[in-house]
């Protein structure tokens, strides 16, 4: 199937007679302004903004919809997830989704992930051992983002300022309530250190 | 006008391998330079706006000839060099290698542009000229110092700071020397300028570094506007925090006298300081003014609002501060996007292809303190063919989350620009 679809990829280049480079990627004009706060290719350096590069779509999807709604606050992202509705949420959402993701240059604290493996288990149970997540059941990837964009939200989380009322956030938000913020940073340089 | 042949411009030129790679294969024809491949892009500036063009025209298409005309070695970020004045970070922290641009093929030529010939379709430099297909300008501001009574035979010693560089060191340093109980003037150009929120990130800057370090100090700023231009609700409540800073608005200055001390403002008050940093009203750089690139108001150019070309001068593309007319602020983030989007239109009109329209957005971030950030974003769509405002936010008040996130903003840009 992969090899397929690399054939049609390549058939669709001779067939325009263009050799495609970076910018010619789908949706590339409608994701390139992304880059300032995310990185080129969505491959943010960055500990407080997320890694965009392979975010599967329907997980890019949705937190564009809960941004653009107001129902996970962010003065920040509010008008840009409209603004991305606006030209094509699923057009953003592929060109992320294509993007190869560079290896990580956020640093991890070795002492820190260590210590956040023994108390990722209540996490484990829906993010999975791996902590990629599962679409089925709505559950995102945490491998790999930055330790400090985890962390902020892991805090929101804690206090209610996550995506507030959402019904379906209940059971994480009963996880993190009795943690301490030093136990959250340990797991966030836990699911910072996966898949490196 | 000095025209020489090729011969004579690469003996003459300083950057002997640089001109062999990249100016090779050149016609001598009206004493022009041009590229073998057939296709050139200059860009004129290494700004944000230009670095980003250069880079963005080679990745879109790297058979292209590029030249970035930049006389500065190496780049200096003006977004977060006022934390220089306060001591939160060192011009050191802000100043980067173009060598990015070199690995991805981009000529570089650390020598002004000297004028544009936009019938000539060539560029003037020291040894003769540079030929284009099409030519990005990035021209930046230039300050009208003729403005300000005074400010033209003062110009080495009242600082504007304005341009990160010697005189943010120069301005950190009169900060310094000067004695506790002193008082320190800054003032605030009338709008249009580079950065509407920046002169006010400033004042916070130098208000804590004064609480902090001088604490009998004060700080007076005098305003050209009526109002804070920029996040003028989240400033003026961040400045409750600092009882050391009074704010006056509608206080133009329109004098500077360095042997009193003191500036003059349009209704004849005079203000002494012991330290002043005036920042003069601004306009595009000059070679866009000398090259008639400005619209009637003789000061910005304005510009198509998809392909950032010159509505005076077909093939000349602008981008940055020195462009108007399009609702968006002076900023960084906004002159990385044109940047982006000039080199997209400009790779498709060198390949006969339609140019995808491609809408800018903004974020900008202002330290209120050490520590603490407010932000402000602005989200756009193209109605028409032109870019109007689909929604500005601000953050609801300062944070040390924003603050994480304006260095995230920063590492991230930077590598854009220049990685």
């Amino acid at each position: 199937m992969l090899l397929g679809a690399a054939a049609g990829v390549t058939l669709m280049l001779a067939a325009s007679g263009a050799v495609a480079g970076p910018l010619d990627a789908p949706g590339y004009t409608k994701a390139f302004a992304c880059s300032a706060c995310h990185g080129p290719g969505g491959n943010s350096r960055a500990e407080a903004t997320p890694v965009l590069a392979g975010m599967p779509a329907w997980y890019f999807k949705k937190a564009i919809e809960d941004y653009a709604s107001g129902r996970r606050p962010s003065a920040e992202m509010e008008p840009f997830a409209k603004m991305v509705k606006q030209q094509g949420v699923d057009d953003v959402a592929g060109y992320f989704a294509g993007q190869p993701r560079e290896r990580a240059t956020t640093k991890v604290d070795r002492a820190a992930a260590d210590r956040g493996r023994g108390a990722a288990a209540a996490c484990a149970a829906c993010h999975g051992d791996d902590g990629r997540g599962s679409e089925a059941r709505g559950v995102p990837s945490l491998a790999g983002q930055p330790a400090g964009y985890l962390k902020n939200q892991m805090l929101l989380f804690k206090t209610e300022k996550r995506s507030p009322g959402d019904a379906a956030l209940t059971q994480v938000k009963a996880v993190m309530k009795p943690l301490d913020d030093a136990t959250l940073a340990d797991l966030a340089a836990y699911y910072a250190s996966l898949g490196r | 006008m000095i025209r020489v042949t090729r011969r004579q411009f690469l003996k003459t030129s300083g950057g002997g391998m640089l001109a062999v790679a990249g100016l090779s294969g050149c016609r001598t024809s009206a004493g022009a330079i041009a590229p073998t491949s057939g296709r050139r892009v200059v860009v004129v500036g290494g700004g944000w706006g230009g670095a980003t063009a250069a880079k963005y025209v080679k990745l879109g298409d790297p058979s292209i000839d590029v030249v970035l005309l930049e006389p500065s070695t190496s780049f200096v970020s003006c977004p977060f060099s006022n934390l220089v004045l306060s001591g939160n970070r060192t011009l050191r922290d802000l100043t980067f290698s173009y060598k990015g641009l070199r690995d991805r093929g981009v000529t570089l030529r650390h020598e002004p542009a000297l004028a544009i010939e936009p019938e000539q379709r060539r560029v003037r430099i020291k040894d003769g000229y540079v030929s284009y297909d099409r030519l990005i300008v990035s021209p930046g501001v230039e300050f009208q110092w003729e403005q300000v009574e005074g400010l033209p035979e003062a110009k080495d010693t009242v600082l504007h700071a304005w341009k990160a560089g010697p005189q943010t060191e120069a301005l950190a340093r009169q900060l310094q020397a000067m004695p506790d109980g002193g008082v320190v003037v800054m003032t605030v150009p009338p709008v249009a300028y580079r950065c509407p929120p920046g002169p006010y990130e400033r004042a916070c800057q130098i208000a804590w570094y004064l609480k902090t370090q001088k604490p009998k100090s004060k700080l007076i700023v005098l305003d050209a506007n009526q109002n804070v231009v920029s996040k003028a609700a989240l400033f003026r409540a961040a400045w409750q925090a600092y009882p050391n800073l009074e704010y006056r608005a509608s206080n133009k200055v329109t004098k500077v006298d360095p042997s009193a001390r003191a500036v003059t403002t349009e209704f004849g008050d005079v203000v002494r300081y012991d330290v002043v940093n005036l920042i003069p009203p601004q306009r595009a750089g000059n070679i866009a003014v000398e090259a008639n690139l400005v619209g009637n108001d003789k000061r910005w150019c304005e510009v198509d609002h998809l392909t950032y070309e010159s509505l005076k001068a077909p093939g000349v593309h602008v981008v940055g501060d020195a462009t108007i007319g399009l609702p968006v602020p002076k900023s960084g983030t906004i002159a990385n996007a044109m940047g982006k989007i000039a080199a997209s239109s400009v790779v498709s009109l060198l390949n006969n292809r339609p140019v995808a329209p491609m809408v800018p957005l903004n974020t900008c971030y202002s330290w209120i303190s050490d520590r603490e950030v407010v932000a402000v974003v602005n989200a756009y769509r193209i109605d028409n063919g032109k870019v109007v405002q689909l929604e500005q936010k601000l953050t609801p008040g300062p944070s040390t989350v924003y603050a994480e996130q304006a260095v995230a903003w920063a590492t991230n840009v930077w590598n854009d620009i220049l990685g």
